[in-house]
């Protein structure tokens, strides 16, 4: 009989001898914590002459260097260290070294949306006496930047810049399909997506007349949703009192803002989920025009230098993210890290942000003209016309979570064929998605009644 | 006799109606006739022929890539697509060291992979080499509960043991990498079986009969016994480490701190992706990888055997 | 005295290895499992307990039952495709052992299993790629239309399942080659003077007598492919604009939940799941292996 010893037969072996009583637990957790405490005294300990400037947009570190260069003479002792990475990582980054107080004094940029669960927790420092004056003097920065760097009356932190959307065309392909301005409602949104989408043998698009966010990981997908349910004239949810809020997406704007997607993906086939999208099509010439925000432009100049192109508003409005600088210090470096937000809204600094960068200035006084002449397409988002309209996202603790959960859910319903066209079932993923919403909403206690 | 040579011409016949080779497990081939051997190197031909096929099959994707590393942009966005470029070029692989920190996170993983295995060769011999030779009760409890936390798989608890690192301030470290990749409980019970197997007990009091000092058995009779598995088992966590991707993940999250593994997926996460470049990268780290392997192949392969997969 | 010194010595040299087992793995799994019950963003300071709250979300929660699906499915999928193949593939190898090449198939076949993860990957999203990939080319000329493969719901799951199968495979026919290689000889001659032929000889002998191995392969494989996460993550990626679709995958939901909700008595309510569903797994297999044992 062939015997074959394995594992198996070493646990048997094992099981079979009776259990002593185990007394592993005290003299081994003791020991634990020895290992640990020797491990932490090997850890680096904070340099005191050391400041942190965290941002979640890589292409934002030259600026945030330029800065720090400038405070160099002011400064010379301290050593500011940029560390500039993707937004997911550097989200997760502040939770964790803000939580724990490992992450030495460091200023950090932010979103209030994403701030203001430190802001609950009493994380971040508030403002000095002379920076609430600078801020809050009338001519620098509109109210709802202002507002958008506060908690409560007390201000935190020094607004910086922008995010906001606004429509990218390729010219020479309006031309070629006879338009002669971009489009002006939603409807001639689908209209001219028809007229621009390029079309092989068979039917199926090579170019997309219009770049829609169907896929991609994130929080994004829901973010253009929003925005072009916001153009039919309602938001994603809504605050209904006092910190609460309501999910409001089972509506005309969002079946709307639905069916144009399903439209335009399923029916008229203008775009379809696997073609290239964003940015990068767009410079490749793969797609005739797509809503995004400002750092397209510098994205344009260095890849793509001699697209022809030009930028428009939306009809009715537009997401504005304002994010701010924020921070988390104490003593003596925290005066530096006033003076460096502070710095870093000097009007020759915020002109070079919009020249080489792209991302919009908050700070109204300024003279942004140079850029203008040079770079026209900054028109549409610094000259927006009277009447604009602007959202934001909520400030609340779970934004994130409800806005990826709905990119999920949206992302599997867009690629879905069937319902096109298919008013029932259209009505049945916007229910399901408010229930959604409402359902994180009321987990948090912060569903309005 | 009769019978034999019945039971003989009925293989024979069997052989013709199923045109099987009769090679046994040592390949030896005993005495048949001409159409038999025929036959037999046939089928020997068509199964070289299948394994070869199949063998290509599995390191195309691999040769793929290089192949890509090795295309100019324009070619990666020919179609269809070519396995031997046209024109050759470096320009990924120049470009690809010159702008990404790629040596320093080969560096990085390196680091990360030697610390490891020392750290898993020295914890499993010791405990390996102790709960199999000092049977006590005590010990046989510890080999228990170390062989019940084998199963958890690592991502399963690796969120508590994050927010441990972050306490210790170890996080973009190597240090704090090495923390999850201390022990292997599967070393532990390798070593522990080959003590078992490979080291008679009698060797063991000779030993101390003769005045030997525990360490100096440890040192001087068990080691030295246990270099195959050890061999095998410095592999293992080499590779184990070298591939680590969701600890290194949440643990190394600055740019300079990414191992390999990271560093190459979170490459693509910038707005644009370049293949050519992706593809060069992959293929500067996966050369080394293989490398070793060819390398270390006996070493591996050797170890796997001697360990208590057999009686 | 003499054995007094010796279980001092034991105990003295193994408490080292102890402490850090203590540390890095019995503490963590204790703190998961005591993390489920409560809740924790991270961020606050107090962490109420809350019972079973998170376990009961979890049964509602579509994410997560997507997440586990898609898991499961891979991982058995996987399971299908390796166990079959790699105890042909052995077979084979090991028939033509004395060949000079039998080195070379095993190295060529094991070598997906050693190179890193990420770049393997990246070869294989290159291959399904659906403008610029040889796969389409290849079927184009058997007259199959291109397919997006890795934005279809049902396709990308297969693609992740051929990624994961390539690099399992060359370790399973490792394992097999060294249980052929311990097969005793004198069986397989008796079969052979009794007629059995080399087929025969395979099914009805090596088959069942690598019954153990087969099921260590298997519970290797089915648990590593619960904690599939890397290839998902590169095959499927998560970037802003990048194209792909993405997979959800247990391990991805619980580092989702922890990371970027916030919610870690959440996450680890998940991980608890995926550690439950990894247990039943194993018992399950081991207890196969007992009562065959027994027969």
């Amino acid at each position: 009989m062939i015997r074959y010893r394995s594992l198996v037969q070493s646990v048997r072996n094992f099981t079979d001898a009776s259990p002593d009583a185990s007394r592993l637990a005290s003299p081994v957790s003791r020991l634990a914590v020895g290992v640990a405490g020797v491990l932490a005294l090997g850890a680096s300990t904070v340099n005191a002459e050391e400041l942190k400037v965290w941002s979640g947009y890589p292409e934002l570190a030259p600026f945030y260097e330029r800065v720090a260069e400038g405070l160099s003479d002011k400064y010379p002792d301290l050593d500011i260290v940029v560390e500039a990475i993707p937004l997911r990582e550097h989200e997760k980054r502040v939770a964790l070294g803000l939580s724990s107080g490992s992450a030495g004094a460091v200023v950090v940029e932010l979103p209030k949306s994403t701030a203001s669960r430190y802001l609950e927790n009493d994380l971040l420092t508030p403002a000095p006496e002379d920076v609430v004056a600078a801020v809050e003097d009338s001519g620098n920065y509109g109210e709802f930047f202002v507002d958008a760097a506060s908690f409560g009356d007390t201000l935190y932190g020094v607004p910086l810049f922008r995010g906001q959307g606004a429509l990218f065309y390729n010219t020479a392909m309006f031309e070629e399909a006879g338009l002669d301005g971009p489009p002006e409602t939603m409807a001639e949104f689908t209209e001219y997506a028809d007229k621009l989408t390029q079309r092989d043998a068979d039917g199926n698009p090579t170019v997309s007349g219009w770049s829609l966010r169907l896929s991609g990981g994130g929080q994004g997908i829901a973010e253009k949703f929003w925005i072009n349910m916001f153009q039919y004239g309602s938001n994603l949810m809504e605050e209904a009192g006092d910190g609460q809020w309501r999910a409001t997406i089972d509506n005309d704007a969002g079946r709307a803002a639905f069916a144009q997607y399903l439209d335009n993906v399923h029916v008229k086939k203008n775009v379809t989920v696997e073609m290239p999208a964003d940015a990068e099509a767009f410079e490749r010439g793969q797609t005739a025009m797509f809503i995004r925000e400002s750092w397209v432009i510098g994205d344009i100049a260095a890849k793509a230098p001699d697209l022809e192109y030009a930028t428009a508003p939306l009809p009715v409005g537009s997401i504005a993210l304002p994010a701010n600088l924020f921070l988390s210090a104490e003593g003596d470096v925290a005066r530096a890290a006033w003076d460096y937000a502070l710095a870093s809204n000097e009007a020759e600094h915020l002109v070079w942000m919009l020249d080489n960068v792209g991302w919009l200035p908050n700070r109204g006084d300024v003279d942004y003209s140079s850029v203008l002449d040079v770079t026209p397409a900054l028109g549409a988002f610094v000259d927006y016309p009277e009447g604009y309209e602007f959202f934001t996202l909520p400030a609340i603790g779970p934004i994130e979570e409800i806005l990826t959960r709905v990119a999920a859910t949206l992302t599997d319903a867009f690629a879905n064929a069937d319902l096109a066209g298919n008013d029932s079932g259209i009505d049945e993923t916007l229910a399901g998605l408010e229930a959604d919403v409402n359902k994180i909403l009321d987990r948090e206690g912060l569903l309005a009644e | 006799m009769t019978v034999a040579r019945q039971e003989n011409s009925a293989r024979h016949e069997n052989e013709a109606m199923h045109g099987s080779s009769i090679v046994d497990a040592t390949g030896a081939a005993p005495r048949m006739p001409m159409r038999g051997r025929f036959r037999t190197r046939l089928s020997n031909l068509a199964i070289d022929g299948l394994l070869a096929i199949f063998s290509l099959a599995m390191i195309m994707p691999l040769v793929l890539l290089v192949a890509n590393a090795l295309k100019t942009p324009a070619e990666m966005l020919a179609w269809p697509p070519t396995v031997v470029p046209d024109a050759p070029t470096l320009a990924n692989f120049c470009a690809v060291l010159g702008d990404t920190p790629l040596l320093r996170w080969i560096a990085n993983s390196l680091l990360f992979a030697v610390l490891s295995t020392i750290a898993i060769v020295a914890t499993s011999s010791i405990a390996g080499y102790i709960l199999g030779k000092f049977r006590y009760r005590t010990l046989s409890v510890v080999f228990v509960i170390i062989l019940a936390t084998a199963i958890v798989p690592f991502e399963v608890y690796m969120i508590p043991l994050y927010f441990q690192v972050q306490k210790l301030g170890l996080l973009n470290s190597t240090a704090g990498l090495l923390v999850g990749y201390l022990v292997m409980s599967f070393g532990i019970f390798l070593i522990r079986q080959n003590v078992i197997h490979s080291i008679p007990d009698e060797l063991l009091e000779a030993a101390r009969i003769d005045g030997a000092g525990e360490l100096w058995i440890f040192f001087r009779i068990v080691l030295p016994l246990l270099r195959g598995a050890l061999g095998a088992l410095a592999v293992l966590a080499f590779f184990q480490a070298w591939t680590a991707f969701a600890w290194p993940l949440i643990v190394a999250t600055s740019k300079d701190a990414y191992t390999i593994e990271v560093g190459l997926a979170l490459f693509q996460t910038g707005y644009t992706v370049d293949l050519g470049r992706l593809s060069a990268a992959s293929a500067l780290v996966l050369i080394p990888s293989v490398a070793l392997f060819v390398v270390l192949r006996k070493n591996f392969v050797e170890g796997i055997a001697a360990t208590g997969l057999k009686e | 005295m003499i054995k007094r010194r010796r279980f001092l010595f034991a105990i003295a040299a193994l408490l080292p290895v102890l402490a850090i087992y203590a540390w890095v793995r019995v503490m963590p799994i204790a703190e998961i499992l005591r993390l489920s019950l409560h809740r924790w963003d991270i961020i606050s300071k107090n962490k109420p307990f809350i019972g079973l709250d998170n376990f009961r979300e979890l049964l509602g929660d579509d994410l997560f039952l997507t997440a586990l699906t898609n898991t499961a499915i891979i991982a058995f999928g996987v399971l299908a495709i390796t166990i079959p193949l790699s105890l042909a593939i052995a077979g084979l190898i090991h028939h033509r052992t004395r060949s000079r090449f039998a080195g070379v198939w095993e190295t060529a076949i094991f070598i997906p299993h050693v190179v890193s993860l990420v770049p393997a990957a990246m070869a294989w999203k290159w291959i399904f790629d659906a403008k610029l990939g040889p796969l389409n080319a290849l079927l184009a000329n058997v007259g199959i239309a291109p397919r997006a493969w890795l934005f279809d719901p049902v396709w990308s799951i297969v693609c992740i399942i051929v990624l994961c199968s390539w690099q399992a495979l060359g370790y399973a026919v490792l394992i097999y080659l060294v249980g052929f290689k311990n097969l005793p000889k004198s069986l397989y001659e008796a079969a052979e003077l009794d007629g059995a032929s080399g087929l025969q000889r395979f099914r009805f002998l090596s088959v069942p007598m690598l019954k153990p191995i087969t099921l260590y392969v298997s519970v290797v494989t089915l648990v590593s492919g619960f904690n599939v996460y890397a290839q998902a993550f590169v095959l499927a990626s998560d970037s802003q604009g990048a194209p792909g679709r993405q997979v959800r995958v247990l391990v991805l939901d619980m580092l989702e939940n922890a990371f970027r909700n916030y919610r870690v008595g959440y996450a680890a309510s998940e991980a608890v799941v995926l550690l439950c569903i990894v247990l039943i797994l194993t018992l399950i297999q081991f207890s196969l292996l007992r009562e065959r044992r027994r027969s």
